[in-house]
């Protein structure tokens, strides 16, 4: 049971029952637009749909009426230096269908408040007048390299 | 109180099985909020956009031994939950290139499932020892493999007998002596004594240059961090005093 090693299932044994349960699910943003009541979950890779949907409701008390998964395949890239093909993981993606008449938005967790707002202005001004103040102080030596102050 | 201990005590040697039920050991007030929504994927409200979110510290073992069974499965879905909401507004903050803040706490609550998981395995284990004799832990032992380096084979239930099992055999593949791997084996051995050899001849002369450059060096250490240089024979060798000139 807590080795993560269940017995093979035969007719007529019972019915096995995971007590502690590993998956991760995470809410995602969704990657493309959705119908208001369509949620976008990123999951671990052995779920099933009724893994989700037994995870969903019996943890979490959600209700779904439909649930369809996905396997991302993330895009290659290669490498700036060596230039060797470089892929991410795959991700599964699982879209639950809430029932009729409930929605979810997915919130903005990053409000912008007014301080920060100010921080990254001020922040701004002062990296403009630094930039102003080099031009004025190179102004009558042009192309020479940044690092170079004699 | 002296009483009150006395009242708990009497009550413990006589029923031991009413005790739950009686109303002192009741919880009558329960500050937590049951809430089942998807907002329990994100955190707290006042969290969001947070720069620091304070935290305690992980389940330690010794506590989690003291719980019961239900309490740590119980235990086991708060975490779970708590782990699914951190994951949530990590992957959020890493798309919106915001800062997480102390993600510390993701490395907490993994500790904290992995201690729990232990203690409940530890349990399962004297459990089944105490009735059955075994671990009840997934069987393997130690094998070798094709080219005759060892492993250890975890073993698992198939429901085809062993000798029909014609996709087992084929992917499962165990040594047999032949002239390569032979060839192989010996080649393989020979990379690792010189490694051996190699290695006991460096420390040698490193010890000999320690004494060198550290005269009065704590021997009982030395001999601790070394315990396979003989440092007699280290002080015997010529190497050992340095350059000078006799008098």
């Amino acid at each position: 049971m807590s080795t993560r090693w269940y017995p093979i299932y035969q007719k007529g044994g019972p019915q096995l029952r995971v007590f502690l349960p590993n998956f991760w699910m995470k809410l995602v943003r969704p990657t493309y637009e959705q119908p208001p009541n369509v949620v976008q979950f990123a999951c671990s890779m052995e779920m099933t749909k009724h893994d989700v949907k037994n995870y969903l409701e019996k943890i979490y008390n959600i209700k779904c009426i439909d649930i369809r998964t996905r396997i991302h395949m993330p895009k290659t890239r290669r490498d700036p230096g060596k230039g060797y093909i470089i892929k991410d993981d795959d991700i599964k993606f699982s879209y639950v269908v809430l029932p009729k008449g409930q929605t979810f938005q997915f919130p903005d967790l990053f409000p912008e408040t007014e301080d920060i707002k100010q921080d990254h202005d001020k922040a701004l001004d002062e990296r403009k007048r630094d930039i102003k103040d080099s031009w004025r102080k190179n102004k009558h030596r042009p192309n020479m390299p940044g690092w170079f102050t004699a | 109180m002296g009483s009150l201990c006395k009242l708990l005590n009497n009550l413990n040697i006589r029923n031991t099985f009413s005790l739950p039920n009686n109303p002192i050991y009741r919880r009558t007030i329960s500050c937590t909020t049951v809430k089942y929504d998807l907002m329990e994927f994100f955190d707290d409200k006042k969290n969001w956009g947070a720069q620091e979110v304070k935290s305690g510290r992980s389940w330690k073992k010794e506590e989690l031994r003291l719980k019961s069974n239900t309490d740590l499965h119980k235990l086991w879905y708060v975490l779970l939950k708590e782990r699914n909401m951190l994951l949530t507004m990590e992957q959020e903050a890493k798309d919106q290139t915001r800062l997480f803040p102390n993600p510390e706490r993701l490395d907490k609550v993994e500790d904290s499932m992995k201690h729990l998981e232990a203690v409940v395995r530890e349990r399962n284990v004297a459990y089944h020892q105490l009735e059955t004799g075994e671990t009840g832990e997934r069987p393997g032992k130690l094998e070798t493999g094709p080219f005759g380096l060892k492993f250890f084979y975890r073993m698992c239930e198939y429901p085809v007998p062993k000798h029909m099992n014609k996709k087992w055999h084929e992917t499962h593949q165990f040594y047999k002596s032949n002239r390569d791997t032979e060839q192989f084996l010996l080649k393989y051995r020979e990379k690792l004594y010189l490694n051996k050899r190699r290695k006991r001849t460096r420390d040698f002369n490193h010890v000999i240059g320690l004494l060198n450059r550290f005269p009065d060096l704590d021997m009982e250490a030395l001999k601790e961090q070394y315990p396979d240089v003989d440092i007699e024979k280290a002080k015997a060798s010529r190497k050992y005093g340095g350059h000078f000139a006799p008098k």
